[in-house]
């Protein structure tokens, strides 16, 4: 491995660090009363979803230096999701799909 | 070039005079002008012993010969495969050994051997390690031991796939997608162990190719030499620079797919596994979707198409610029064809699943994309053609398999064009047909690079010329054989032929398929026999072949380059080579020869009309 | 981390500093480590994985005409004779970031070049990370008691065990693998071998803080995954 050139890191005040982490515990925290007032339904999912991105967000950015470090690792790593997002969706289209096919062809169809 | 290397240059102006007498107006010491190094020389581990050298030896250019050694090893058995297989199409009396389950197993291994562990394995395990670092003027990889832990992964891979011939039942014989429900059930060959070892081979490829990729794309990104952007770099780093980006992010899938299944299988989990009767009795399984097997398999599937298909995009632009004396036409066009392609070819897989029964809205979705995957590609070929329009072409025998690549990929291509149009593709699908398809666009067209490949940068590995005659005659037992193999299956998919059958007993087609088949095989036996032409010349040239010296094709890249021909360990001796131009400078206006090295500072060429790259 | 200083070249800010940085010679990611790249990449392709595993997880889930169990009774756990729904969950999430933030803070006294300190708090996540890999086999072990297996479960559809347990057994495998090589590295932070340059036992290449950080992204993203594991697969 080679060794960089001498860096001149200044390394970020640790209350950045405090922060973050007491953030994080207030989003699980919030993800948790999700769950606990047994919110259904649409509520239920934006809500999961977003507590989930903006925890991940946090620790991506923060925890692994992502917001520090330049646009060209971090759109290295972001651009790749799209393909992931592609497939998502189309999984959820797929799944809907057999679902529909399943209960059409056993259940109604099959009378 | 970036805006900074301007500014750098000028500030450097300033403090620079004009240095009088050679070279011509304008030209100042300046003009030379390379920013130093940012990372300090690689530390490498010189290996001491005969086990540290050429065994589990760390230099990745050891590590490309084995890895090419080893994939050849397991493409001649494919190749095997493929001559039984032919054997009971084309003369069934003669194949009184072979069973349905014995066919059926040889396809399946055939196909995944000559896809995964051989042509990967020697695109980008072989010539990756090979001129990757070589050619973007590294030492050596960035990670060697993590490089050799690589190899040796592969090697277990293939050591676990073999494996598979000996157990009880046999390899699995569930076709080379290894579909479930039927993979794993009774009644298909090999769905006890065969199978079992299949998945466990593909993981350990998938994590030792993981590894191995890693090291390819950080050496490109991280470790190029003084004066190498990655718009300098030859076609082939950017071939297989792609092909790894496209391998780390669909190898996952194929990773997911065959650790559930081998679940499946072990545990009786259902995760592919839907309700199932068999003879009148419900299985245990159930609940499971057999089609998530399938998108995940090409979710896989298709980018490794291209992991195939990119290297020998860019190592065929390589050859023909060099072997035709000119700069590669469109050189930005090209890298950004090949990067296009790779970043769609995430978009395209379930055009192999038109018949699958996926939701039908697909059809259109994946169609679409398909046909925009063949923008890029056209016009790849066209520039292909463009270099080689009034070009200086030498007809030797690399040109001439360059020359096989394209007709060949432009046929494979055309039919492509069928096959991803959902109504055409229906009633094709599963016949001959789409074998001769694939076969043309990513069997031979990539096999003919290889070869062109292999006459073209043996002189580097080894020091010596390959014999051209023997070449000649390798090449066109190859190229018609082929163009006679697969030009007739055309044929037999039009009426219907299906792939996969073992026997066509007293079906319609019988007539006109069975002549057909023995012509298909016969032609088969030979171009398989013509390829032994290759090793004889190669194991022969080794010893009496022309000694080669250095850069004995007049090419401009890097691994030609080197202080020592073939190049030790630490490839450049003392000094890092500093880069100042783009590889094609072929042919130059007012240039002393036709070639004007990457190495050769601006000063040296001041009168030339050489482009600014 | 923040922008070293590079001879002959001048950074730029934002998408105009991405271009320059693409098109200049030798690296693209300016200053980082080899090392610390070829993690990101590697995380990338396990993101892949990941991503595979709850998309499978997903279609599972939506194409099954079988009722789901219920994830919020099914991971309920008695404390004082009351069942209180994910708590052992909840517990395991604090764990994890509780862990992550002390990985942080190792991460920063490490390119402080505080040994002690960087290795005081690389051994307190590894045993954060002990404490969740225990009460991750303490959660299997209580399902299996009531009956829950890879292929079948007395709540309703199947899959719902077989996703279960190989999603948190494969991410319980990243944990463990973490928790070694956590332990290793407080091992060789204690020892000084980051400040000394010492040579690697395998790889025989020259230590460094970095070192610590390539880690600390590693422990981190087991900790991102975990976060898409407890929304989809504890909350949905």
């Amino acid at each position: 491995m080679s060794e960089a050139k001498k860096e001149q890191t200044t390394t970020h005040k640790i209350g950045i660090y405090l922060w973050i982490w007491g953030l994080l515990f207030v989003l699980s925290f919030f993800s948790y009363m999700v769950d606990w007032y047994q919110f259904q339904g649409l509520l239920r999912w934006s809500l999961i979803l977003i507590f989930m991105f903006l925890k991940a967000g946090l620790i991506m950015a923060f925890f692994m230096h992502l917001f520090w470090e330049r646009y060209a690792l971090v759109n290295v790593l972001l651009w790749p999701m799209t393909a992931i997002a592609c497939f998502v969706g189309l999984m959820v289209a797929e799944g809907k799909y057999t679902l529909f096919s399943r209960i059409f062809y056993f259940f109604v169809g099959g009378q | 070039m970036s805006e900074d290397y301007n500014d750098n240059k000028t500030i450097q102006a300033q403090s620079s005079e004009t240095i009088s007498g050679e070279g011509g107006a304008g030209v100042t010491s300046d003009t030379d002008y390379v920013r130093p190094a940012e990372v300090a020389d690689q530390d490498l581990y010189h290996g001491h012993s005969f086990i540290t050298k050429w065994v589990f030896c760390q230099d990745a250019k050891v590590i490309g010969v084995q890895y090419f050694l080893l994939a050849t090893f397991t493409g001649i058995i494919g190749l095997i495969l493929s001559w039984l297989m032919r054997l009971q199409l084309g003369f069934p009396e003669l194949a009184g050994f072979m069973t349905a389950e014995h066919y059926y197993q040889f396809v399946t291994m055939h196909g995944m051997i000559m896809v995964v562990y051989f042509l990967t394995a020697l695109f980008l395990g072989g010539f990756g390690n090979y001129l990757i670092p070589l050619m973007v003027g590294a030492r050596d990889m960035v990670f060697p031991y993590v490089n050799m832990v690589s190899f040796w992964m592969f090697f277990v891979a293939v050591g676990v796939l073999l494996a598979s011939f000996f157990v009880p039942g046999g390899p699995t014989g569930s076709g080379w997608t290894l579909y479930p429900p039927q993979a794993i059930l009774e009644g298909t060959p090999g769905s006890g162990m065969g199978i079992i070892l299949m998945c466990v081979s593909l993981i350990l490829f998938v994590a030792g190719f993981t590894m191995g990729g890693l090291n390819y794309l950080i050496t490109v990104l991280q470790a190029r030499t003084r004066g190498m952007t990655l718009m300098r770099m030859p076609l082939t780093v950017w071939g297989i620079f792609t092909a790894t980006v496209l391998a780390m992010l669909a190898f996952p899938a194929l990773l997911v797919s065959a650790l559930m299944m081998s679940l499946d299988k072990l545990l009786g989990t259902s995760f592919f596994m839907p309700t199932i009767l068999k003879a009148g009795e419900v299985l245990e399984y159930g609940g499971g979707t057999p089609i998530l097997f399938q998108h995940l398999f090409w979710f896989f599937g298709h980018p490794e198409v291209y992991i195939v298909a990119l290297p020998a995009f860019g190592i065929i632009s390589d050859l023909i610029s060099v072997h035709s004396r000119k700069n590669i036409f469109g050189y930005r066009m090209m890298v950004w064809a090949i990067v296009i392609i790779g970043a769609l070819s995430f978009f395209v897989w379930a055009h192999h699943m038109y018949v699958s029964g996926m939701h039908p809205w697909f059809g259109f979705f994946f169609a679409t994309t398909t046909l925009i995957i063949a923008v890029p590609t056209a016009m790849k070929v066209y520039n292909w053609i463009l270099t080689l329009w009034r070009g200086n072409i030498r007809l030797n025998v690399v040109m001439l398999w360059c020359l096989g690549f394209i007709v060949t990929f432009v046929n494979g291509g055309i039919t492509g064009i069928f096959l991803g149009n959902v109504t055409v593709d229906v009633p094709l699908s599963d016949t001959y047909f789409v074998i001769a398809h694939f076969h043309m666009v990513m069997g031979i067209a990539p096999l003919m690079v290889i070869m062109g490949a292999v006459y073209h940068w043996f002189p580097l590995v080894t020091g010596r010329m390959l014999s051209e005659k023997l070449g000649k005659w390798h090449f066109w037992f190859t190229f018609l054989g082929a163009y006679s193999i697969y030009f007739p299956m055309h044929y037999l998919g039009f009426i219907g032929v299906p792939r996969r059958y073992f026997e066509m007993y007293d079906s319609p087609y019988v007539t006109s398929a069975v002549g057909m088949n023995e012509f298909i095989s016969t032609a088969a036996f030979i171009v398989g026999a013509a390829q032994f032409i290759l090793i004889y010349n190669i194991v022969t040239s080794l010893k009496i072949g022309k000694p080669a010296g250095k850069n004995p094709w007049q090419a401009n890249s890097l691994e030609w380059l080197t202080p020592t021909v073939p190049p030790e360990h630490g490839n450049w001796g003392d000094k890092l080579p500093v880069v100042h131009r783009w590889p094609y400078d072929f042919s130059v206006p007012g240039a002393k020869e036709d070639f004007i090295t990457q190495t050769t500072p601006p000063s040296e060429v001041a009168e030339t009309e050489v482009e600014k790259t | 981390m923040s922008e070293p200083k590079i001879e002959g070249y001048k950074f730029k800010p934002g998408y105009s500093g991405m271009a320059a940085d693409t098109a200049s010679d030798q690296t693209m990611f300016k200053g980082v480590h080899w090392g610390k790249a070829m993690m990101w990449i590697f995380l990338l392709s396990d993101t892949f994985i990941f991503s595979c595993f709850l998309i499978s997880y997903m279609k599972g889930r939506a194409s099954t005409p079988v009722e789901w169990p219920n994830p919020s009774e099914v991971f309920a756990l008695n404390a004082f004779g009351v069942p209180v729904p994910l708590l052992l969950i909840a517990i395991m999430t604090f764990v994890l970031i509780t862990s992550s933030g002390t990985m942080a803070l190792a991460v920063k006294y490490g390119y402080e070049r505080n040994r002690k300190m960087c290795g005081w708090l690389i051994l307190a996540t590894a045993l954060g990370g002990l404490t969740f890999v225990g009460m991750q086999a303490f959660e299997w072990s209580k399902l299996i008691h009531e009956g829950v297996r890879p292929w079948e479960n007395p709540f309703g559809a199947p899959q719902f065990g077989s996703f279960f347990f190989m999603i948190t057994g494969f991410h319980g495998t990243h944990v463990s693998i973490g928790v070694i090589f956590l332990f290793i590295y407080a091992y060789k932070t204690f020892a000084g071998h980051y400040d000394e340059g010492k040579r690697g036992w395998f790889t025989s290449m020259k230590g460094d803080y970095v070192e610590i950080e390539i880690l600390g992204l590693y422990w981190h993203f087991v900790d991102l995954v975990w976060v898409f594991i407890f929304a989809f697969f504890y909350l949905w």
